[in-house]
Formats: C-alpha cells, structure tokens, sequence
C-alpha cells in the first residue's frame, strides 16, 4: 500500500512536490495529433468527449439558443511519466476553430507545443503557428512524413511558414516511436534554451 | 463533433447532476489533486467520488484521475470539485515551468523521454 505522503501537511501554497508538465501536440485536421500522442503514451491515450456548457456559446454563434448546448469536442490526452513525482502530459488540441477557448486552457502553463505539419496541405498549421507565436510559447514544426518516400526540405517550410530562426523545424514519422522522441526532446531543449 | 451515439455522454452527466462545470475556483487539467481525509460515510458521495479518493491518496494530476476512471475530464473535474467542497481533497494549481524546470528537472525529462 502506498499511502507515502497521504498524512503531510499540505499547507496551500507551501511546498509541492508532485509535478506535471503540458505538452500541446497541434495542428490541422487529420495531420497526425492523435497518431503521435499514441505513439509516445505510456497509457492507452484517452479520447474522450467533452461536453461543451455555455462557454462555448458564444463562439459557435448559437444565439438564442439555450445555454446548455450538448457540443461535443474530442480531445487525446497520453502521458510520459519521467519521475515518480514528475509526469509529462501530451494534449492533442481541438482542430476546429471554435474550439479556440479550449487551446486557452490547455496553453496555459504549457511547458511548449509541437506543431504538427503536412506539406501538401500546409497553410492547416498556419493558426497553429499564430497562436503560440502570439502567446510567447515555444513550439517546434514537425513536418509528419506521411508518405516515407517524398522528400522535405525544412527551409522551405520555414520559409513557407514564415518562421523565424529560432523556431526549430523538424522532418517526423508519427506512427514511429524513435522519431517521436526526437521531436519531443528537440522541443524541450528549445523551450529550456529559449528562457 | 462528432455523429456517435451522444447516449453515454448524457447518462455520464447523470454522475454529476447534469452540471458541466466544477463548483468554485477553477483548475487546470494537470492540477495536482490529494487526498486529505476519507469520510467513512458521507451522503452524496458516488462510487466514482469513492474511487477518486482512494487514487489521490498520492498525489495526482486532474487529467490521470480520469484516465484511471475512463471519465471525461469535464465529468472529472466536476466530481473533483465536490469533493474539494467537502474539504476532503488539495487541489494545487501547477507552478509554471520556469519555477519547476531546473537543470536537473530538464535532464531528468530528457533522459525519460529517450529512454521510452
């Protein structure tokens, strides 16, 4: 039985010992979120409908319609467990516009995001991108080569994206664990590098 | 959106009485919640409550609560609340990661993610 820590005092604001980092996993519909966050997950990602109350009203311009609206939005969520008091949680973000107030959520304190990419429809990414260049978060573009055999040029994603020097764009395989591994370590280094 | 049956959905929120949203202040989905006391009876209290109390006996983020109990965050965080209300849990906000990612914080994530 583990009941370590269950008796401590746990004044508020006093010390914390447990700790758990957000990452965001972003980008267009169908571009390979939900494929990366069960990639790396050690848990069998949780895909769960959320049931949207009032506060998403006013985004889906229902007005006049009854506050308690059953929207639905789908949300992935996997986790990495680095120390038994330290976690790594993945959040796919909501592709769809309306959803904007959710990435408020799920941005805040996020320790960066991974911006998923796919060359033959690039311009998916670009609200993406605004959203955290916007909101000072680090991110990285990972290019999801989803075809193995094109090849991509990062510099002319960059270019396209119009991304300055420091964002890192990188080339990924989602469904592949070894490169989803390398995004992820290339995000942190960028987000620690970048304080 | 989605076209699949909404019907588990609405009988889930049967768990919560209908609400959508957690009773005072806010927390974030990655919120670490303890337990600090477990009522032996306490009226109003689900299986789902029970089972949320015995997990946060170590300290636990919102997000793996639900993924341990198979529930929607939203439904989560809504049963979170009550219990916070009858004083029975900690519900600590996250510190942001420039106060929690120290040079050793940092490898240790490095190092956990590489060897995954």
């Amino acid at each position: 039985m583990e009941f370590a820590g269950f008796d401590r005092p746990r004044p508020s604001g006093g010390t914390l010992t447990a700790t758990a980092l957000k990452i965001l996993i972003a980008g267009g519909f169908g571009v390979g979120k939900t494929t990366m966050v069960g990639t790396i997950s050690e848990i069998r990602p949780l895909h769960t409908e959320e049931l949207l109350s009032d506060r998403g009203v006013g985004v889906d311009d229902l007005s006049g319609v009854e506050t308690k609206v059953a929207t639905t939005v789908a949300l992935d969520f996997g986790r990495i467990t680095i120390r038994e008091d330290l976690w790594l949680y993945l959040f796919g973000t909501p592709g769809q516009d309306r959803f904007w107030f959710m990435w408020d959520e799920l941005a805040l304190g996020a320790l960066g995001a991974v911006v998923l990419a796919d060359t033959r429809r690039l311009q998916d990414c670009f609200p993406a991108v605004d959203y955290f260049e916007q909101l000072k978060l680090p991110f990285v573009v990972a290019v999801n080569c989803f075809d193995g055999a094109r090849r991509h040029d990062p510099a002319k994603v960059r270019r396209a994206v119009g991304l300055d020097e420091g964002t890192p764009v990188v080339l990924c395989d989602a469904r592949n664990r070894a490169s989803v591994k390398d995004v992820l370590t290339t995000l942190v280094t960028h987000a620690v590098s970048r304080r | 959106m989605t076209d699949d049956d909404p019907g588990p959905l609405i009988r889930l929120y049967g768990l919560t009485g209908g609400r959508a949203r957690p009773s005072g202040e806010a927390f974030d989905l990655v919120a670490i919640v303890t337990t600090i006391r477990t009522p032996f009876e306490l009226p109003g209290l689900n299986p789902e409550h029970h089972a949320m109390l015995a997990i946060c006996r170590r300290p636990t983020p919102v997000a793996d609560v639900a993924a341990q109990l198979g529930l929607p965050l939203n439904i989560t965080r809504v049963l979170l609340g009550d219990l916070r209300r009858e004083g029975l849990v900690n519900i600590d906000p996250p510190q942001p990661p420039d106060q929690t990612i120290d040079e050793r914080t940092y490898r240790d994530v490095l190092h956990g993610i590489r060897r995954l």
